[in-house]
């Protein structure tokens, strides 16, 4: 039984009188405690497919079916519930908390929105969750915008885990990070997903990554599902116009020596 | 700290700011320095001002002090406009946020109530409020037209803060669409709304004043109005009457203009270097 | 080998709300005309800061000390240059320059023999003893290079550098009609033949378009157009492919590579990903912390780094051939 399953999934957008599918009969599926890439060129309709999957936009076809029940049909404050076991970890860490916010509020949030916590017991659960993700207790307090770019999206990573969740979306989640602090988000990741056994639907237009982390993936091209299959035998020889495109795009570091 | 330094660095910022103090001063030493009703007789009629220093602005046609009537409008019109300007401002930012916010049929019925308002002419407005309701409710009245700027601000603003990532992030944890608008939405819509207050509390002022003039304001206050109005009845004969209210008039919306723009000017050089 | 600038203890500093920042700290530096140098680092390292140097285009807060050094030889048929340089009084540190004819001495630079490699190590760089005769000379700004004419310079951010209101055409036309002394006939001509080498599909309606109206790869073709609209010798791109998909990031860098080569023009390519800097650049500068931490040929800076922060950014890039964290962690099935 699969954690989430996608099918027929379309949506249209309207722009400048002329209608485009930015995503157009897209299925797939997610397994649990697995990682599923979408991979594709900007304007593919990866963003659309994260977005769609957790019900900031409706579709305007398909089907999704999250944890075996119609996730289409939730409504307010099922809806808002269920939101519990699909969170997302977006691109820009900084812009995805409050401008004004501290760490511990961020992370009280989820924990009060869910009763899943005490007011009284947060603060430890708070302490908690920041010490799971390699951070220390002490940082609750600041502000956001006072830590790094990297602990904010360790904080990022800590609220979406605040509410035992089953599958998390990461829109681009390591892409605007420094290269030594994306593989230890990576690890981070990858040591929570086999502790919690987390699935990840994980958006990347760095097929290097995807190839590192993920089990499968989805390349799109235009919206359309253009190759699937085990990331590493996709990645390594793509059949897909778009895939050898990507493929050859991507920069290669050449270590032989001088 | 530095802000403030900034703020004083500019001097119609500097000048507004002490024109504002001065009326506060005025307003919160009213009843120490002048106990008792203002509106009391203290001695002949029609006194000029600098003839008796113990009434040193004179008295008007019934002999009441005109610098003890000053010193108590200025309370009336800080009071009454601050409080105009207040109720204006919080109701223009939660009809704007939940229009903003809402968008589809909740934002167009909100727009056309506020179009509907914008319409008329805020004074006029207040005008018909008043005299339906009673001068009792001034405040009410003056709000009435003058909230539809900072409604329409903070829909534009909020129409732009409900698209970034954080309010997508709010969603995905399940916050309350009411909480995601008032708590996460509306507070940093604010600063360009706040930005409106110096002229909305100056406008709250002269409509205060205006009411008055035409004897539609509260009668157990004194108001600078008021005394305009009782003044035009001598202005041959005794014109400071209405001239000396007219200043201090003129001076507080020049001081709550001034101030209010420096604080603007300065709190908007800080986010532009930031 | 020609040295184009010799950058000397290059020291920039940031001043916000009373506390200061330095974002570049004693740095030496040589560019050498013709070559593509990439400069490398993480955010924070400085390497902007010192694209905006170069280019002269440092806001007025910063506080600038040490020499930039030009050796340009003169630029014929240019307009006199309005001053458009930041306000640098010689007490802040003075940015000099003197044309090749006129000082010789100035084009030796490094020991003979030496690859053109300058010794990363700082002791050693700062023992300047032949540019010491140039430093030294009168302030020319005539010889200093002039943004737009000289330098050309790419941002990351296509649109923050097109006016939305303004025509791609007249953008572009602008920028040669003011620094080549063109008519507004002949920039037009220019700015269409311009449009045509960076690949831009219809370039005879693109010029009546509006930057909105093109995707951001496209956007990206004009501003590195605009930049090069005046035939500067030094192009200098900032983080130019890094909001681009690989796809189309694999295409500007193309281009700029052709651009380059084609007008023997100087490269400097600021990018936080070493892989994509060493696919394009001769010479790798590593900065980091305001330093520059290493500088060598691409080939010993990705083959055999000296340098110890060099090496854990070469271990931490990912690339297609990297063993999987996933085969690391236990995780595949
Ligand atoms: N709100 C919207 N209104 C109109 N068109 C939209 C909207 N959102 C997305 N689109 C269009 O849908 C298509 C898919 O966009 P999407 O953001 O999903 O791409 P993406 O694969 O995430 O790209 P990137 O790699 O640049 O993030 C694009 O053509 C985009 O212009
Ligand atoms: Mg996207």
């Amino acid at each position: 039984m699969s954690l989430l399953a996608v099918s027929n999934l379309t949506k249209r957008y309207r722009r400048g009188g002329k209608t485009i599918a930015a995503v157009d009969d897209v299925s797939f599926h997610v397994d649990p405690g697995e990682t599923l890439a979408l991979a594709g060129p900007s304007g593919s309709g990866k963003s659309t497919i994260a977005r769609l999957v957790l019900r900031l936009i409706e579709p305007d076809d398909g089907r999704i079916e999250f944890e075996s029940d119609d996730f289409l049909a939730l409504r307010r404050a099922a809806l808002r519930a269920r939101r519990a076991r699909l969170q997302m970890v977006f691109q820009d860490p900084l812009a995805a908390f409050n401008p004004r916010a501290t760490v511990a509020r961020v992370l009280d949030d989820p924990l009060r929105i869910h009763g899943i916590a005490s007011r009284a017991e947060r603060p430890r659960r708070i302490a908690a969750l920041l010490e799971r993700v390699g951070l220390t207790a002490d940082l609750a307090p600041r502000a956001i915008h006072e830590i790094s770019g990297g602990q904010r999206q360790r904080v990022a990573i800590a609220r979406a885990i605040a509410t035992k969740p089953s599958l998390i979306v990461l829109d681009e989640a390591v892409s605007a990070l420094d290269v030594s602090v994306r593989g230890e988000i990576l690890e981070l990741l990858l040591d929570l997903q086999r502790q919690e056994k987390i699935a990840y639907l994980f958006i990347s237009h760095d097929l290097g990554v995807i190839r590192s982390i993920a089990h499968r993936v989805i390349l799109l091209d235009a919206g359309r599902v253009a190759e699937n299959g085990d990331a590493r035998t996709v990645i390594d020889a793509p059949q897909s116009a778009i895939g050898k495109a990507l493929v050859a795009a991507a920069p290669r570091l050449n270590r032989a020596g001088p | 700290m530095s802000a403030l330094r900034r703020f004083l660095r500019t001097p119609e910022a500097v000048a507004g700011a002490i024109l504002l103090a001065v009326l506060i001063a005025m307003a919160l030493s009213a009843s120490l320095l002048f106990p008792g009703d203002p509106q009391a007789i203290a001695g002949p009629a029609l006194l000029p001002p600098f003839q008796d220093w113990s009434l040193p602005l004179g008295t008007d046609r019934l002999g009441r002090d005109v610098l003890a009537e000053l010193f108590h409008g200025a309370r009336t019109s800080l009071a009454v406009g601050l409080a105009a300007a207040a109720a204006a401002l919080v109701v223009g930012a939660v009809v704007g946020t939940l229009a903003g916010f809402a968008g589809g049929l909740v934002d167009e019925v909100l727009m056309r109530i506020t179009d509907a308002f914008q319409t008329v002419p805020s004074f006029l407005l207040a005008l018909a409020f008043v005299s339906v309701v009673g001068p009792s409710l001034g405040v009410v009245a003056i709000a009435l037209g003058t909230w539809t700027g900072p409604a329409r601000v903070a829909r534009a603003e909020v129409l732009s803060i409900r698209e970034r990532d954080y309010v997508a992030g709010a969603r995905v944890i399940g916050m309350h669409p009411l909480a995601i608008a008032f708590r996460e939405v509306l507070p940093n819509a604010l600063p360009p709304v706040l930005a409106m207050s110096s002229v909305i509390v100056a406008a709250a002022i002269l409509t205060e004043a205006a009411l008055s003039f035409l004897g539609l304001g509260d009668p157990n206050r004194v108001t600078w109005g008021g005394m305009i109005s009782e003044g035009r009845a001598v202005l041959r004969t005794a014109p400071f009457l209405s001239i000396v209210p007219g200043i201090a008039l003129v001076l507080t919306v020049l001081g709550v203009y001034l101030a209010g723009e420096g604080i603007v000017e300065t709190t908007a050089v800080r986010r532009g270097l930031s | 080998m020609t040295a184009l600038a010799t950058i000397r203890d290059l020291t920039v500093t940031y001043r916000r709300d009373g506390s200061e920042v330095t974002a570049l700290k004693g740095v030496n530096l040589d560019i050498v005309a013709g070559e593509r140098l990439a400069i490398i680092g993480e955010s924070g390292s400085g390497k902007s800061t010192l694209a905006l140097a170069v280019a002269g285009l440092l806001p007025a807060s910063a506080r600038i000390e040490g020499h930039i050094d030009w050796f340009m030889p003169p630029t014929l048929g240019a307009k006199a240059p309005p001053s458009v340089l930041p306000d640098i009084s010689p007490s802040r540190g003075e940015i000099g320059s003197s044309t090749v004819g006129s000082s010789p001495t100035a084009s030796v630079i490094g020991e003979s023999g030496d690859e053109g490699a300058i010794s990363p190590l700082e002791g050693e760089m700062s023992g300047r003893t032949e540019g010491g005769a140039v430093e030294r000379q009168p302030f020319h700004r005539s010889g200093v290079p002039l943004h737009g004419r000289d330098i050309g310079f790419v941002f990351q951010d296509p649109s923050a550098s097109l006016d939305p209101v303004m025509t791609i055409g007249k953008q572009i036309a602008e920028v040669a009609r003011t620094h080549l002394g063109l008519t507004w006939s002949q920039s037009y001509a220019r700015a269409k033949s311009l449009l045509e080498r960076v690949r831009l599909p219809d370039p005879d309606s693109a010029l009546r378009a509006f930057p909105h109206q093109l995707s951001g790869g496209q956007k990206q073709r004009v501003a590195i157009a605009a930049a090069i609209a005046a035939g500067p010798k030094v192009l200098i791109a900032d983080e130019a492919t890094s909001a681009l998909d690989t796809i189309v990031q694999a295409e500007i860098v193309a281009l700029i590579r052709r651009l380059v080569t084609e007008d023997g023009m100087t490269l400097l390519f600021i990018s936080h990903d070493i892989a994509l800097a060493a696919e394009l650049a001769e010479r790798v500068a590593v900065f980091r912390h305001g330093q520059l931490v290493e500088l060598g040929m691409t080939a010993q800076i990705v083959g055999a780094p000296a340098q110890p922060y060099t090496r854990a950014l070469l271990n931490a890039h990912i690339g297609l051939d990297t063993r999987p964290l996933l085969d690391r962690a236990g995780l595949h099935a």
